[in-house]
């Protein structure tokens, strides 16, 4: 979605989590930003590598080494962002933080690279009753799903639970295309916006976007009655670190 | 015969391609005609509770977790498309 005066306006009073300053987040936040959102805050932990530069639009070949927020701060008020509106978290999303980061912001993006985080900032998000945008992209395959925060249909009525051993691709496995990640990161931003000016009707959906031969299909999710998130018998109602564990992908 | 898109971390057991043609009246029938040349393909798309929790598998544009399951009809155009949970970016 496009973004008016009047909604610039409206934007200023809203806030933003970026959860990984990565091929997602970075243009994500530098979408958010320019569209006027008052507070967007960053999460990452990572410095700039130089096999990021092809997807992670924030950074340039003098960023390599720097921390990754600093040099993500730079860049997006260098281009607009509005003064003081960037907040920088130097952490990972962790059991120990999470509720507490989500429950501060609006809407959560969450761009992890790995699935421990996507399903901890599920769960957190269900919790803390606030809509998340999921995004993942590897190699010429992306999703994006936005759960609302009256949590269902949730990311765990579609995936249930951290997979095992190579049931499931990530990026250090199969690589990453930066275009196809570039989009999906556009994607995110564009659901956050719609949630962020009150559009509900971009809530449930999942968006598979195939890079190599240009199909998009956005599909309604329908809530599972099992899931054990958001089911009518769940049994998730806390953080418990033992349900987060996952190798994550930093190439 | 149904068109079936392969995604990328299943092109190894269809030697590289990413759409194969199998034949069968539903999506079951279709797995297992993919198995029948395809060996192996079954057990990364199910498990003994059905569709593996970590896949996605639409006919069109309809995920079968919302149509019949396993068991949704197919017709000869149809297009079924695998897509596994990923994470990365």
């Amino acid at each position: 979605m496009s973004t008016s005066n009047p909604e610039r306006g409206a934007l200023q009073h809203r806030s933003a989590l970026v959860v990984g300053v990565g091929g997602l987040g970075c243009p994500a936040a530098l979408a958010l930003a320019e569209a006027g959102v008052g507070r967007l805050v960053l999460a990452d932990d990572d410095r700039v590598e130089l096999s990021n530069l092809h997807r992670q639009i924030l950074f340039d070949a003098s960023d390599v080494g720097s921390d990754k927020l600093e040099a993500a701060e730079r860049a997006l008020y260098r281009l607009g962002a509005r003064p003081g509106s960037i907040e920088l978290v130097r952490s990972r999303l962790l059991p120990e933080n999470a509720r507490e980061l989500v429950r501060s912001v609006d809407v959560v993006l969450e761009g992890a690279d790995n699935f421990a985080t996507k399903f901890l900032c599920a769960d957190a998000c269900f919790l803390e009753r606030r809509a998340v945008v999921h995004g993942a992209a590897v190699r010429w395959q992306a999703t994006v799903l936005t759960v609302a925060d009256t949590g269902a249909p949730c990311y765990r009525c579609l995936f249930e639970d951290l997979p095992n051993g190579d049931a499931a691709p990530n990026c250090a496995e199969a690589g990453v295309i930066g275009p196809v990640v570039g989009f999906a990161g556009a994607l995110m931003a564009d659901r956050a916006l719609s949630v962020l000016l009150g559009e509900r009707e971009v809530f449930g959906r999942i968006v598979s976007y195939d890079g190599k031969t240009d199909r998009a299909r956005s599909v309604a999710v329908g809530p599972r009655a099992t899931c054990a998130l958001c089911g009518a018998d769940r049994t998730i109602d806390s953080i418990s670190y033992a349900r987060y564990t996952a190798p994550s992908c930093a190439a | 015969m149904a068109t079936v898109r392969i995604p990328t971390p299943l092109r190894t057991l269809t030697g590289g391609e990413d759409q194969v043609q199998a034949a069968g009246d539903t999506v079951k029938d279709v797995i297992e005609n993919l198995e029948q040349n395809h060996p192996g393909i079954r057990e990364r798309l199910l498990d003994d509770k059905g569709v593996r929790r970590f896949v996605n598998i639409y006919v069109g544009d309809e995920d079968i977790r919302f149509l019949d399951g396993l068991a949704t009809k197919l017709k000869a155009s149809d297009e079924i498309s695998i897509v596994p949970a990923i994470a990365g970016g």
